[in-house]
């Protein structure tokens, strides 16, 4: 079954223009002069249910943008989304129960809370019972291995401890889709390493579907096994992470970062 | 004991205890909860406040002294005492429920992005910011109302005819009061989804209810003006709760409930109804 079905998706911004200086911005106060910019071009895509996913991209092809879209933020100007049978635009509540989102530049936890309490928190905010919500602290405390700082405020966690807590809050209501964007940023490679071996885990264990973006190579190889790559908001390539590296390492022999690097580049000339 | 290897079943205090499932308010109550737990940390910054509303209560008390001829005079149906209880209620109200988060904090959500990472939750943005100003408020009003009793009755002595038993109706109206103006602001705040600064619009919000409501009482106006001032929401935000505190009666009370009743109904459906329109206009972008 398809966990994430995706028919030509469309989002276009418009953004201001303004020349420069004073003149500039006395002119656009009476002649406004916006562009559109199209930001996701008629994309499609399908992802099965408990497949890992890599979504990824040059800075500004798309990526969060499409996944805001999956996740009923933003609302597409065409095309058709489905995520777990729900259309994020029109019930994105419902769609929020199962789904799952961590985003590695931007803490969703209480900084003044402990893990604890935020995890009681995130608990009542997905309508879990007391039991239910106490159940998975200890199943996930154990499996993450919070327990020596489940208690410490947030604000003075480390990075890595942070995002530990930050999966577990996402992972609480038994998610069936995770969004993981750039999990590991700015996480050292024992603590990167970790981290992955978790998500791992958790996708067998639980057969949660995992669509991540990220620009660390690592996390693509060691998690996915399909790749998507977007450029320019349309998709460049779709393949699994095994045969884009067979194919191209059977020319030469360089790493999957560097293949990576190859089809931006060539998207980028072309 | 770590509690990680603690049983799980009915032996960890429950910290919000709430109960169970599918209960729709349950999260607000807790998201209620947590910023009430936060801001106690924060009660001695709370206290530097004072100041500032000592001085305008004094500056206040100072003014209408010049006004009033003698202590027997009537303006616009308020002795003198009731007139300076009237503006260190209103004050009050203003100090201890200052609207930043339901003004400026929306305005920035909404222009900055961040409101992507508050919408992605199974719960309503515009009730879950009304719940965090909720909390907000309940440790600073109350302060705030200890305060200026304690020096409205050293500056001008205890409120005239003042009953113990009507405290739970000014305390309700004075709440529907607070959340009326929440709402509204947030309304204000909501059109940043269309333009780029509501600034100016919550400044001319904030300066009519400062004016008519906050310093003067409705009745100070010409009484041409004052039907129509009593069809605004400023009767319901501070008028109401203050007039219900130095003079109350059950007519006025009953009258300004039904009020806040209608107030609040409309206000509420206009800021969902705004909020409807104006996420599907949400622009977010990077990452």
């Amino acid at each position: 079954m398809q966990a994430i079905k995706v028919e030509n998706l469309s989002k276009t911004f418009r953004v201001k223009r303004k020349e420069k200086g004073m003149r500039g911005s006395v002119k656009a106060i009476f002649h406004p002069q916006t562009e559109e910019i199209r930001a996701v071009n008629g994309i499609s895509f399908s992802v099965k249910e408990g497949e890992m996913l890599a979504f990824i991209g040059p800075n500004g092809a798309g990526k969060s943008t499409t996944i805001k879209m999956l996740t009923g933020i933003l609302y597409p100007d065409g095309g058709r989304v489905e995520v777990l049978g729900i259309d994020p635009t029109k019930k994105r509540k419902q769609l929020a129960y199962r789904i799952g989102t961590v985003f590695g530049q931007k803490e969703q936890l209480w900084t003044h809370l402990t893990p604890y309490d935020n995890f009681r928190f995130f608990g009542a905010i997905y309508d879990l019972s007391e039991q239910e919500t106490e159940e998975r602290i200890v199943e996930l405390a154990e499996r993450f291995e919070l327990s020596g700082f489940i208690d410490t405020p947030v604000r003075n966690l480390s990075l890595g401890q942070r995002i530990r807590c930050e999966i577990v809050a996402s992972l609480l209501h038994k998610p069936k889709v995770l969004f993981l964007d750039e999990p590991t940023i700015g996480l050292d490679p024992v603590v990167k390493e970790n981290v992955r071996e978790l998500i791992r885990q958790m996708n067998r264990e639980e057969q949660t579907t995992i669509f991540l973006t990220s620009h660390d190579v690592g996390d693509i190889e060691k998690l996915c096994q399909r790749i998507i790559i977007v450029n320019d908001g349309q998709i460049v390539l779709d393949d699994s992470v095994d045969h884009l590296k067979h194919h191209y390492l059977e020319k030469k022999d360089i790493s999957l970062e560097d293949i990576i690097v190859e089809i931006y580049k060539a998207q980028g000339e072309g | 004991m770590n509690r990680c290897n603690r049983k799980v079943a009915g032996t960890l205090p429950y910290r919000y205890g709430f109960g169970g499932r599918h209960k729709p308010w349950r999260k607000y109550t807790v998201i209620y909860k947590s910023v009430l737990l936060e801001n106690l940390q924060y009660v001695a910054n709370v206290a530097l406040g004072f100041f500032s509303y000592f001085v305008f209560i004094y500056i206040y008390n100072r003014l209408w002294g010049y006004m009033y001829r003698s202590p027997e005079e009537l303006i616009a149906g308020y002795t003198k005492e009731q007139m300076i209880w009237y503006v260190m209620m209103t004050e009050m109200l203003y100090f201890g429920a200052n609207a930043n988060v339901v003004a400026g904090e929306v305005a920035r959500d909404i222009r900055g992005g961040n409101i992507a990472y508050l919408m992605n939750k199974p719960y309503h943005y515009t009730l879950y910011i009304l719940a965090r100003y909720t909390g907000e408020w309940s440790v600073r009003l109350p302060m705030y109302a200890v305060f200026a009793v304690l020096i409205g009755t050293a500056l001008v002595g205890p409120l005239p005819h003042f009953q113990w038993i009507t405290v739970p109706l000014m305390a309700l109206c004075a709440v529907l009061g607070i959340t009326i103006n929440a709402v509204f602001k947030l309304c204000i705040s909501l059109f940043s989804f269309w333009i780029e600064d509501t600034t100016p619009f919550q400044w001319i919000y904030n300066k009519l209810i400062l004016v008519v409501g906050i310093l003067f009482p409705v009745e100070i106006f010409p009484e041409i003006l004052q039907p129509l001032l009593k069809l605004t929401p400023i009767y319901t935000v501070c008028y109401g709760p203050a007039k219900l505190i130095v003079d109350f009666s059950p007519e006025k009370c009953v009258e300004i409930l039904a009020a806040q009743a209608v107030y609040l109904a409309v206000g509420s459906g206009l800021m969902l109804l705004i909020y409807r329109k104006g996420v599907k206009r949400l622009y977010v972008n990077g990452g």
